[in-house]
């Protein structure tokens, strides 16, 4: 058992919601509700309408999954959509040819296997990001999981948080090194040690995206563990009264923070919190307890820290060394590794995976990985517990299925939003420019040579792509009916976060991909050596040459 | 002269359908071209009124050979995604596909207003 296991209740009230949404479209289809008043509901669901179809937007609760729940997603993308599915910066998945007519079917699909949709739209609590390396790093100090499986049972339907000014998102890390963006999240949780070991949070509040981002600030060095719904229930007390209802363009609690300032957003908070009956909010230790145990123990057999069948065949193998180097992470129990299975080859669209390969996925998590599967915000997708030993089989399996990317964290693992081919908000396409990069750099050992570069491209200012968190972040915009792109620098998601900064003019579509190169030859040339990754590089030397670089080639185009 | 055509998302299944004079159809191909705004109007009013059958009907902009869409976003929805080009209405291919591929000129702001919206 690797997920949460839900109980009678969870699986009622799934079953509740699914037999809910089919009245609600069979209603619609027969003209007693209309559009206006249906939209809100489908939405409530998950259910937007795009540019081709329906799309449906299933939440991965803290981006972990089974073996199970990957089936089950896989059948529904081969029975109702189109055969694939695109996992997303949220850690969920989206089916985008999906008809209104199959969704009470596939919500009654997703709740046979504890999967919904529920609170992935509207301005309420949405899906929470949580570290893909959870229960299986060294580096964190308590798992995240839990945390986060608390935080959702506490705000779904939670009445007086289901419409708040806009939507709420929240991150939780249990580890230095962060995997989450937490610090462009509405709410950023860091579960740290204080004073005599406690355990507490680091509490960063008000990052965002979007139009007007902003990195969270920390209204609170340490909050003990126990206090942390009541805490969270005055946060977000005091944005349900304050937060902007007027402009939709200031809603977000990052508007509030960035307005008030974080001190005085804090004073807010810490008043609200003592008034509140925080015994009655906060989780009973036994409570806490009982969810760390539905999590079930990942059973770890007591190896040696080296695998010799692993190094023999690395040895042999010089794809399986490249992988070896790139796609595997360091496991807190001797003899095991994080595989990070890589959803970006070479001319697929970044996040997709086919039912095929879904499948695959799932058989190897059942096989070699102890059941558990994450997805994370950069969509690729994580099998956290593997031997060593087994890791020449894993590979040769990702290999079969076109899984064997060996990319990660380089120039071709990008993030792209799905863009203007298929979402209805988008102005310009993501996928392509990806997809030009990608064939630019694919000579794996030029990008093995580059370094650590992550890009990440969105579509329209709404910034699903995480533009703004780019080392090179691109934004797609409309200039003139044609498609132009925004280059910013910079940016990082990491623990060391900072926000991308404007190169300069945008760029037509086919100039983005040579620009990027003339970014790259510009670094390679600046670097220190090939320990500066190209992030290092810019914040030491600042935009001047990197600007030059681009410009000096756009003008000679 | 400015030729319109009239679009909307089936509701039952989201498939982008256009009005061709007599029935609702997948192929832009196939859609009327309005030379006169009297009579697209007074389409787009009907389609309205069909709120158990369409989601959203407007007019769009087409070119003046009334080959594609002039927005580039509306030549998106006549076609499918350009990552997958075996999907949506581009995979049955044909001449009038390759024309609406082949259009030049894109100028999304004609094809409809109001693009840049706010995520749900």
């Amino acid at each position: 058992m690797s997920v949460y296991a839900y109980d009678t209740i969870d699986r009622e009230m799934l079953a509740d919601r699914a037999a809910e949404f089919r009245g609600q479209v069979a209603r619609r289809l027969s003209g007693a509700l209309s559009e206006d008043q249906f939209k809100p509901l489908r939405l409530m669901n998950g259910l937007y309408l795009q540019l081709h179809a329906y799309m449906l937007r299933v939440a991965i609760p803290y981006g972990a999954l089974d073996g199970r729940q990957l089936r089950a997603l896989a059948a529904i993308s081969r029975d109702y959509d189109k055969g694939y599915g695109h996992f997303t910066t949220r850690t969920n998945i989206q089916f985008h040819w999906i008809k209104l007519k199959d969704a009470p079917d596939i919500l009654d699909r997703l709740a046979a296997v504890d999967l919904h949709a529920i609170q992935t739209s509207g301005n309420c609590i949405r899906n929470i990001t949580a570290d893909p390396y959870a229960g299986a790093t060294a580096e964190e100090v308590d798992d995240p999981r839990p945390w986060s499986e608390a935080l959702r049972q506490w705000s779904t339907f939670h009445p007086e948080f289901t419409y708040l000014p806009r939507k709420f998102k929240i991150a939780v890390t249990g580890s230095s090194k962060d995997r989450t963006v937490a610090r462009a999240h509405d709410i950023g949780l860091k579960l740290i040690r204080g004073a005599e070991g406690r355990l507490g949070f680091e509490v960063m509040v008000g990052g965002g995206m979007g139009r007007t981002p902003y990195l969270g600030a920390t209204i609170r060095e340490f909050l003990p563990a126990k206090s942390l719904l009541s805490y969270l229930t005055a946060i977000l007390r005091v944005y349900n009264r304050l937060g902007r209802r007027d402009n939709i363009y200031k809603a977000r609690i990052k508007i509030l923070v960035a307005s008030m300032g974080a001190e005085a957003f804090a004073r807010q908070v810490e008043a609200e919190w003592a008034l509140l009956d925080q015994a009655s909010i906060d989780l009973p230790d036994l409570e806490l307890e009982r969810i760390r145990a539905a999590f079930g123990a990942a059973r770890f057999e007591a190896l040696p820290a080296r695998s010799q069948a692993f190094d023999a065949a690395r040895a042999a193998d010089p794809a399986l060394a490249r992988f070896a180097r790139n796609n595997l992470s360091a496991h807190k129990q001797p003899g095991y590794t994080v595989v990070n299975i890589s959803l970006k080859a070479p001319g697929a669209t970044p996040g997709d995976a086919t039912a095929e390969q879904m499948e695959a996925i799932a058989a190897l998590a059942e096989r070699y990985g102890q059941d558990d599967i994450r997805v994370t915000h950069a969509q690729n997708l994580v099998l956290p517990h593997v031997r060593l030993d087994d890791v020449p089989a894993v590979f040769a399996q990702l290999q079969h299925y076109g899984l064997g990317t060996p990319n990660l964290d380089l120039v071709t693992d990008i993030i792209a939003c799905p863009g203007l081919d298929y979402c209805a908000l988008a102005n310009a396409r993501a996928i392509p420019i990806a997809n030009d990069i990608a064939r630019r750099f694919a000579e794996p050992d030029r990008a093995d040579a580059i370094g650590e570069l992550k890009i990440k491209i969105s579509g329209c200012i709404n910034a699903c792509g995480h533009h703004h968190v780019g080392h090179i972040g691109i934004l797609g915009v409309d200039k003139k009916g044609e498609e132009f792109y925004q280059l910013s620098l910079g940016g990082s998601g990491a623990e060391d976060a900072s926000l991308a900064a404007i190169l300069g003019p945008a760029l037509p579509a086919d100039q983005v991909a040579p620009a990027v190169q003339a970014l790259v030859d510009a670094y390679l040339g600046l670097r220190t050596g090939q320990a500066e990754r190209f992030l290092d590089t810019y914040r030491r030397l600042g935009p001047a040459p990197f600007k030059e670089a681009v410009y000096a080639d756009a003008d000679q185009a | 002269m400015t030729l319109q055509a009239l679009t909307a998302n089936r509701l039952l299944d989201g498939e982008v359908v256009f009005w061709s004079g007599a029935h609702w159809v997948e192929q832009f191909s196939d859609a009327e071209l309005f030379d006169d705004p009297d009579p697209a109007d007074a389409a787009l009013a009907t389609a309205k009124a069909l709120s158990t059958l369409l989601i959203d009907p407007y007019l769009i902009t087409v070119t003046d050979d009334g080959a594609a869409p002039v927005s580039f976003r509306e030549r998106i929805r006549a076609l499918g995604p350009t990552d997958h080009g075996e999907l949506g209405k581009q995979a049955e291919g044909g001449a009038a596909i390759a024309a609406i591929k082949g259009a030049h000129g894109a100028a999304r702001s004609t094809g409809r207003l109001s693009l840049i919206r706010r995520k749900p």
